[in-house]
């Protein structure tokens, strides 16, 4: 019992220090208009990376072409102009205020409408001087996908133990789960956007709606079910009905189009050597894997986290040593929900937040407790993280791979629209060779 | 409230392109889930397959749209064969997700840039129908048929009727086969009498409302004659002794091996069989809206052609029909009932509270709706409306 706490405090403490890099994070310039701002960004592209331009003059006219105001971008690159409405402006930047020898890369205006501005402020950014692919070679982008496979990686890690474990000990393999990281993804936006919580007060509590949640489906849907003597494929089919419904519902009162956070927006790469990463980033990696780290040392070292194996092991067998086993599904289901919904706000910083994004992650789960082995933890803990990283770094080929026809994606990489399939041929892979996953128990599966 | 034009629509939809498109697609699950076991989450693959089979035949090889029933065929088996080797020696949630991923990974290639000249990106393909219309023999542009028996005309008089009797006859004998007990046979008789004068008689009253343009009636009726062959062929297949052994696989593999079948071989060509239906559906489907867009086919159609065939019955082939014709007419039911209750800006409020914001919110309350059954059905009614309990008594290999 003692153990326990103190795993969960040292989680805790991980996690407030965590938070407090996120916080200590380089904040924009005070940047408010009373109404509507918008925000130019000048940027100088001629170098191996985009580094700000000061001192850029850009103009903000209204429709019928008179003068709304204007401003000179700071160290930052940013000039922030406040308009008295969200209509169409036009932006130029001042040729004459670009140092000697350097040159916009594109055009010198721009225009915003009203529809464009989806928060108060509209960026806009312009570069300058010719973007040099030299500083994109092919190992400095091979650095890039694996840093952005590590990141998906850790994300369907953590998403996908509630599945892995859920199924170990319930043996549901819940086609729903996708939106239970939706969930986690959307609740932080209602929190966070749209009634103004600060955005890690709203992340706390999306991570303990999203356990409530799970607890709530347990007892409210899959227990009865379990009690009723529901056969297991039965089930999936109610678990296909569930997700029905929650991706209708999240549309309902969400909408179909993709949301961001308002926090940690903009914020400028941190470097060491190739590796490109910004604050938020590295913050949610950090996270990630002082998460995924505990979750281990938990299943590993405390009672409920044994306990927990051994009902995933043989729940009969399990039960028969004392162990409640009705108690520790609740807790993988509150577990589950919670990590699905922490995995749906990291994934949403990324990629922004929409209905079916769990549902588009749903599939990778798959791919990844089925490698790690379906029902164990760890499986589902190493399994997400390779699949991640395949996905990504499938995008890279291998240049020194001859050029056969139909295996053009090997030599080229996948492009970057249809990364996931890679990972549909590695689960049949996977299927063909070793069923039981790379942890899993060598059993009869057929 | 104008309840004629809630009837209208209901019915309309009850025999309507969307409901042929089901009962196809339904047919083939039936094949798979119903009959042998299999869980496939992806129909919706093997529907694109047949659907862009036709389109890309006019646009991208530019031979007859004939061809496109070929190039759906061999395409629907191969991507069988591809799932099935893997998945099927192991327990059938392996199946589950593989299919389910690989409707994704389809409708992800297809709406590609990448692929876009060959498969058209998110706009998808069209123009590909021209041939197939041409062959209409009614009129295309003119006022529309009525289906009702009385409202045909010309030689269409006789083919409407085949088509209402051949439907209340077998709705009638699935009534009396499923709630009279086999010993009664003169019951059975009688009470399939009974039910097919009343379904003939409701049909005669009721779709004399319905009107359809030539050019979707010509898509149609081709669309039914296809899904009535379709049905009689899973028919005589369950009967014969193939049947049998894919319905013992399905209720104990082992027993079936111990018996010396070669059960992956059973259950691979049941997967091929459901896919090649599921095809045909998307072939369909593809006349229907004379474009293809790689939207129609997300995972979400699987799911509600699920939904429709666990409605009929699971292992029955009367459910297959009869299911997506329900399905539909519910879910047109709902949209136009819906729909009258909306006020001007499409908003839906019961007492002064606002209940359904838009349009959209109505569309998605109805798949809600959709999700809502479906669990219901599992949990409370496994067998549908023509099922048998006993049969639907799965258990979790």
């Amino acid at each position: 019992m003692t153990s326990r706490i103190r795993h969960l405090a040292t989680l805790a403490l991980a996690l407030v220090a965590a938070a407090g890099l996120l916080w200590s994070s380089p904040a924009h310039a005070a940047d408010t208009c009373d109404v509507a701002g918008i925000k130019v960004l000048v940027k100088d592209q001629s170098g191996p990376k985009k580094v700000p331009v000061e001192g850029v003059i850009a103009v903000v006219k209204d429709e019928a072409g008179a003068e709304v105001g204007r401003g000179t971008t700071d160290a930052k690159g940013v000039a922030l102009i406040c308009v008295p409405t969200k209509s169409t402006f036009t932006i130029e930047i001042d040729q004459a205020s670009l140092k000697p020898g350097m040159a916009l890369a594109g055009e010198s205006t721009a225009t915003v409408t009203e529809s464009s501005f989806t928060t108060a402020t509209k960026t806009m950014s312009f570069f300058t001087g010719v973007a040099e692919r030299s500083g994109d070679g092919y190992w400095s982008l091979l650095v890039k996908a694996i840093v952005n496979g590590i990141r998906l990686g850790m994300v369907i890690a953590i998403c996908s133990v509630g599945l892995s474990l859920i199924f170990g000990t319930t043996g549901l393999t819940n086609f729903a789960h996708g939106e239970l990281v939706t969930f986690g993804g959307l609740v932080a936006h209602l929190l966070s956007v749209t009634w103004g919580v600060p955005f890690l007060l709203s992340a706390v509590l999306t991570i303990g709606l999203g356990g409530m949640l799970g607890l709530g489906l347990n007892s409210g849907v899959w227990g009865p079910l379990r009690k009723k003597g529901i056969g297991l494929i039965s089930q999936m089919v109610v678990s296909v009905g569930l997700s029905i419904i929650l991706v209708n519902l999240y549309l309902m009162r969400f909408g179909g189009t993709t949301k961001r956070y308002q926090a940690y927006n903009d914020q400028v790469a941190m470097e060491w050597g190739p590796i490109q990463i910004t604050p938020r980033d590295l913050t949610t990696t950090i996270i990630s894997l002082i998460v995924l780290v505990a979750l281990a040392l938990v299943l590993q070292k405390s009672r409920l986290g044994k306990a927990t194996r051994a009902v995933s092991d043989n729940a009969e067998l399990a039960s028969s040593t004392g162990i409640d086993s009705e108690k520790i599904i609740r807790v993988v289901w509150f577990l589950g929900g919670s990590l699905a919904a922490l995995g749906g706000i990291i994934r949403g910083l990324d990629e922004g937040v929409k209905a079916d994004m769990g549902g588009q992650l749903l599939f990778l789960m798959f791919a990844g407790i089925t490698l790690g082995g379906l029902g164990s933890a760890y499986g589902a803990l190493v399994g997400g993280f390779v699949v991640g990283l395949f996905v990504e770094v499938s995008t890279m080929g291998i240049p020194a791979f001859p050029s056969i026809p139909f295996l053009t994606w090997i030599k080229d990489g996948v492009p970057t629209e249809l990364k996931t399939v890679p990972a549909l041929a590695a689960l049949i892979l996977i299927l063909l060779l070793r069923p039981q996953g790379i942890l899993g128990r060598k059993e009869r599966v057929g | 409230m104008d309840w004629g034009f809630i009837i209208d629509h209901t019915l309309t939809a009850f025999v309507g392109l969307d409901a042929v498109v089901f009962v196809l697609a339904a047919l083939g699950l039936n094949v798979q889930f119903g009959y042998a076991g299999l869980l496939n989450f992806g129909q919706a693959a093997f529907m694109a397959a047949g659907a862009y089979g036709l389109g890309m035949s006019a646009n991208y090889w530019g031979v007859s749209w004939w061809f496109g029933i070929l190039f759906g065929l061999a395409y629907a088996t191969v991507l069988a064969v591809i799932v099935g080797i893997p998945t099927l020696r192991l327990r059938a949630d392996y199946l589950a997700i593989v299919t389910i991923a690989l409707a994704e990974l389809v409708r992800l290639i297809v709406r590609s840039v990448t692929h876009k000249e060959k498969f058209g990106g998110s706009d998808g393909l069209k123009g590909f129908a021209d041939g197939f219309q041409k062959l209409n023999p009614m009129d295309s542009a003119g006022t529309p048929y009525g289906i009702g028996p009385f409202q045909v005309h010309g030689s269409m008089v006789i083919v409407a009727a085949v088509f209402w009797i051949a439907l209340s006859g077998v709705i009638g004998l699935a009534v009396a086969r499923r709630w009279v007990t086999r010993r009664e046979r003169g019951t059975v008789r009688t009470t399939a009498a009974v039910a097919s004068v009343v379904t003939l008689g409701a049909s005669l009253v009721l779709c004399s409302r319905v009107q359809i343009l030539g050019a979707q009636l010509w898509t149609l009726m081709v669309g039914w004659v296809l899904a009535a062959l379709c049905a009689l062929f899973v028919w005589a297949l369950m009967r014969s002794p193939w049947g049998r052994v894919i319905k013992g696989v399905r209720e104990d593999e082992d027993a079936v091996r111990s018996l010396g079948k070669n059960v992956f071989g059973y259950k691979m060509s049941s997967l091929v069989i459901g896919a090649v239906l599921g095809m045909l559906a998307g072939f369909v489907f593809a006349l229907k809206n004379s474009n293809v867009q790689p939207d129609n086919y997300s995972r979400a159609v699987t799911f509600y052609v699920m939904t429709a065939l666990v409605l009929g019955g699971l292992a029955t082939v009367v459910g297959s029909i009869v299911g997506p014709m329900l399905f539909w007419a519910l879910l047109a039911f709902t949209d136009v009932f819906l729909g009258e209750l909306a006020d001007a800006q499409g908003r839906i409020s019961v007492f002064g509270v606002e209940v359904l914001r838009d349009a959209s919110a109505v569309l998605q309350f109805r798949l809600m709706l959709v999700g809502i059954a479906l669990i219901l059905l599992m949990v409370y009614r496994p067998q549908g409306i023509f099922g048998s309990r006993k049969e639907m008594a799965l258990d979790g290999r």
